[in-house]
């Protein structure tokens, strides 16, 4: 938990802020994190990392300035320091032609229902173990590659409106592994995700990748003309296109601003297929359940696109700010966003047994949006990616590209799957910040836009 | 004695210490302070005032053919984080298939310190949001509905020392800047013009570079002209094209399907989960053709203002400047120590006879891996932007990206620009908007057909470049003429 001498420390200088009236948050981060590679069949890197961060941002009526701080926190002078520091920016700041709206943490909450000891402190020799029998078991032949990220981390929020303390704690990791086969280039991946070390397990990534092995070693690729196309999009390519669509198009400020692909359609306009509900739930458990923003806001259960309706947009502080309008506890690189199943089997392949030739693209690799306005992704296929004939995996496909717009590919959903899976959408750029998405497995879309293709993987 | 002082004895002793135990190499670097402070003015209003400041070690130690790092924000702590890297080392060398090797290296005594004239930490925040605020005055104009005006500075204090015996101290200065103006196209849709801070090669890289109207703060007229046309605009028709890059959309070209895939790293597959790999493979040095005989391309390049020079690369290796393509031939990559030995281990020949100087790591907390340097198309013999216009039949003008995707070999991609003009018979015709274009990379740089003069030649600076688990954003310089392709597929099918 919370070191106590820090936890007393912040306070302290809290409360010396709002005894001399300045309006202040400060925010502690910190984050014990922990990553393996695997390259050629080896561990290539095997690193810890244990960070603590505060971020303390002064408001001076119109004014605001901004300190972070990455070192040492051992005594209350340090944190005067980094405060003194965030308070002579907002002095110099030039005043904003609208009044920002003060951060609060509403409610006192101290959570962490997601946090695992175990995954939390795991040794590193149990991962190289992972690989090594991942290795073993699915042949020396291949080139394996990978990462597994775990960690925990934990914020601290305190603002000078009151003397309320929210607190999150939790851990998550992300585990890949990459299988190539080094002459005819084709490569195969798995990942597997949770907040529990008992999450993960071996023998899923050994049945997900045994299957498609033989396909690939069996057939030669197969280069897709452009054209339309009947498309299985998986859990992975799923994601990233449902969270592309939210925050291209329902940001608030995308959408005051005129940028998005929803600026000519307002909340209760149809924008998507009648059978796409989409929420932002932090109380899903397959997603990393952040229970307040940044700002201090509490999070709730928020509908975004509900059977094909515009329902909502996400408001950060600064934008309803500037444009007069609610804060949505939207200030989080954590959000939990749920796209609801359908009633497809299990199974996709059953699913389009009757559709004759079918792409099952699983994944997306550098998505991109060409053209905000019309909502336009662009973005090839890569790992796992097949072209299936009367529900039959017949080969592997080459690197392929889709072109096509959110309202196209989400407006001609025909199977959505029965089952969620949990997508795990963190990067390890910055701090430590886990979100997961939660999806279904997969859809079928119809008249998917194929504008590209190589004549290898 | 100063803490820092103390601070770097410890190391010292503490790298001699594990080196004694067997490791096979081990390096360390002190961050004494990484600061970064952006503003930003969004429609005026100042929205990012933020100042970030970092200090803190990194520790490498290589066991057995196996690399350990930890990293401690904590000088209190050296101690246990050279442990802790030591026996991150010991746990990751029990699954080693291809042991990694640094060589033989000397010792490497040095410093380096970006050329700065102001140091953009030394110039009050009440003058920078004054000159910020000018600039976005010369923005507005009533058609206008958007405006930003971007800066980032960042200053690095690094002190490396590692068990060779080097000691290197850098101290690093980069500046950024960014202007944009939105407005409403006839179809109701916003449309961008946009411009960033660029150096010419020479010169010093401090505040200096934001009040030069050449190199930033005297371009707003022209884009707000630019964005005038463009509302007015009819869309790019899909067709096959020639295609002129201007720097500022040429430079993101060079860096994604000629620096990426350069990244020996990634060539020998260790960016397959994350970045993805490439379509060069060891063969491919000294024979494949990767484009026409007018493609010659450098690394670092000697170019004294920009993110992508820093004196010694985060394996304690000089700068070296050298070629990466040579009249179309691929002859070298972007390499680290260790990446070269596995290569010529693997090859089974000398591929690449030393390092390239570019292992870089972004943070303290951070290892180094294969990074781009300054990574440039050097300028050719076709003249101004005007000859290389005049000699298209018909083509268009592309700036600035607006987005960017690259197959994950790197062996196709997809670009939307914020402009293009079209050219007609050697004529500037008319602005285009929602340009698009996509290629295969080599059939692409094949199509090669003309590079501008030194005239035409800017260096681009890059803030942002991903790579790597965990992952990393890098700094990184373009110096890149005007160029032309042929037969490139534009525009979107219907
Ligand atoms: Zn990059």
């Amino acid at each position: 938990m919370l070191d106590a001498n820090i936890r007393k420390i912040l306070m302290q200088v809290r409360d010396k802020a709002a005894d001399e009236g300045i309006q202040a948050t400060l925010k502690l981060h910190h984050e014990k994190s922990h990553l393996m590679r695997i390259g050629n069949n080896s561990v290539s890197l095997n690193t810890s990392e244990n960070l603590v961060r505060l971020d303390i941002e002064v408001t001076d009526g119109r004014k605001q300035g901004s300190q972070t701080y990455l070192g040492a926190i051992n005594d209350a002078d340090t944190v005067q320091g980094i405060f003194d520091a965030a308070r002579e920016k907002a002095r110099m700041a030039s005043p904003k032609t609208y009044d920002p709206i003060p951060d609060k943490v509403e409610v006192t909450i101290n959570e962490d229902s997601q946090f695992d000891h175990e995954l939390a402190d795991i040794d590193p020799g149990i991962k190289a173990e992972a690989y090594r029998e991942i290795i073993e078991r699915l042949g020396e032949k291949y080139n394996y590659s990978g990462s597994w990220s775990s960690g925990s981390m934990e914020v601290y929020i305190l603002t000078t409106a009151n003397r309320n303390e929210v607190c999150h704690r939790g851990t998550d990791q992300l585990f890949t592994v990459v299988l190539k086969h080094t002459q005819a280039k084709w490569e195969l991946t798995h990942n597997q995700t949770g907040w529990r070390a008992s999450d993960f397990s071996v023998e899923k990534t050994i049945n997900a990748l045994s299957e498609l092995i033989s396909v690939y070693e069996e057939n030669d690729g197969f280069k897709v003309e452009p054209g339309e196309y009947t498309v299985i999009f998986g859990a992975s390519a799923l994601s990233e296109i449902i969270a592309m669509a939210m925050y291209t198009g329902l940001s608030g400020r995308g959408w005051e601003e005129k940028q998005s692909w929803t600026a000519k359609f307002k909340p209760g306009d149809k924008i998507l297929g009648e059978n796409i509900s989409v929420v932002d739930d932090p109380t899903n458990p397959k997603t990393f359940m952040f229970g307040f923003d940044m700002c201090g806001r509490k999070r709730d259960i928020f509908p975004l696109i509900a059977d094909g309706e515009f329902m909502n947009l996400m408001y950060d502080s600064a934008t309803a700010g500037k444009y007069g309008k609610k804060p949505t506890g939207h200030d989080t690189e954590s959000p939990s966003i749920v796209m609801d199943t359908g009633f497809g089997h299990a199974d996709p392949l059953e699913a389009v047994i009757d559709m004759g030739r079918v792409l099952y693209i699983p994944a997306i690799h550098y998505m991109n949006i060409p053209n905000r306005s019309k909502g336009i992704f662009t973005g090839s296929s890569r790992f796992n990616a097949v072209l299936v004939e009367d529900g039959k995996i017949v080969s592997p496909i080459f690197s392929s590209r889709v072109t096509d717009s959110f309202q196209n590919v989400l407006g001609n959903v025909k199977v959505i799957s029965s089952v969620a899976e949990s997508v795990n959408e963190s990067n390890t750029y910055g701090r430590r910040a886990p979100v997961a998405m939660s999806v279904p497995s997969y859809i079928v879309s119809e008249g998917v836009k194929i504008t590209d293709s190589a004549d290898s993987f | 004695m100063t803490e820092s002082m103390e601070v770097k004895k410890k190391i010292s002793s503490n790298i001699s210490r594990i080196a004694s135990e067997g490791a096979g190499y081990v390096d360390a670097r002190y961050y004494l302070d990484d600061s970064s402070e952006t503003l930003l003015l969004y429609d005026g209003d100042l929205e990012a005032n933020d100042t970030t400041v970092e200090s803190g070690i990194g520790v490498r130690v290589l066991w057995e053919g196996a690399w350990g790092f930890a990293a401690t924000s904590d000088p209190s702590c050296l101690d246990a984080c050279f442990e802790k890297a030591a026996m991150n080392a010991r746990t990751a060398s029990r699954l080693v298939k291809v042991p990694l090797s640094m060589g033989a290296g000397e010792a490497v005594k040095g410093s380096y310190a970006t050329p700065v004239e102001v140091d953009p930490f030394s110039v009050s925040l009440q003058d920078k949001l004054t000159f910020l605020t000018r600039l976005d005055n010369d923005l507005k104009e009533d058609f206008i509905l958007k405006r930003m005006v971007y800066v980032n500075f960042q200053r690095k204090k690094v002190h490396f020392q590692n068990s060779e015996g080097s000691e290197i101290n850098k101290d690093l200065v980069n500046v950024f800047g960014m202007i944009m103006a939105m407005a409403l196209d006839s179809d109701g849709e916003m449309q961008r013009r946009s411009m960033s801070l660029y150096s010419t090669g020479d010169g010093t890289a401090g505040w200096e570079m934001v009040t030069n109207p050449e190199l930033f703060s005297g371009h707003a007229a022209r884009v707000r002209s630019e964005l005038a046309e463009l509302i007015k605009a009819e869309p790019l028709e899909y067709g096959k094209r020639s295609v002129i890059l201007l720097p500022g959309q040429g430079h993101l070209q060079v860096h994604e399907t000629i620096g990426h895939p350069l990244e020996l790293d990634r060539i020998l597959g260790y960016e397959l989960s994350y970045a993805g790999g490439s379509f060069v493979d060891l063969d491919s040095f000294g024979k494949l053709r990767y484009g026409s005989d007018k493609l010659s391309v450098s690394s670092y390049g000697s170019i004294a203002n920009s993110p992508g020079s820093f004196g010694f690369d985060d394996d304690g290796t000089p700068e070296r400047a050298y070629r990466l393509i040579d009249r179309g031939i691929l002859v070298n990559a972007l390499t680290s120590r260790a990446m070269v030995n596995e290569a010529n281990e693997k090859a089974g020949r000398e591929v690449f006879q030393q390092s390239g100087g570019a292992a870089r790591a972004t943070s303290f907390y951070k290892a180094p891996i294969d990074r781009m340097t300054n990574i440039n198309i050097l300028p050719g013999n076709d003249g101004t932007e005007d000859d290389i216009i005049a000699s298209t039949e018909d083509g268009i003008v592309v700036d600035n990206p607006v987005s960017w995707s690259i197959g994950s070999n790197r062996e196709h991609f997809h670009f939307g620009c914020e402009i293009a003009w079209e050219v007609k018979n050697g004529e500037k015709t008319r602005v285009l908007r929602n340009p698009t274009y996509q290629g295969h990379t080599l059939e692409f740089y094949g199509s090669l057909s003309a590079v501008g003069d030194e005239s035409t030649w800017k260096v681009e600076l890059v803030n942002n470049c991903g790579k790597g688990e965990p992952n990393q954003v890098m700094q990184i310089g373009h110096g890149v003429p005007v160029v032309k392709f042929d037969d490139v597929i534009t525009g979107e099918r219907k």
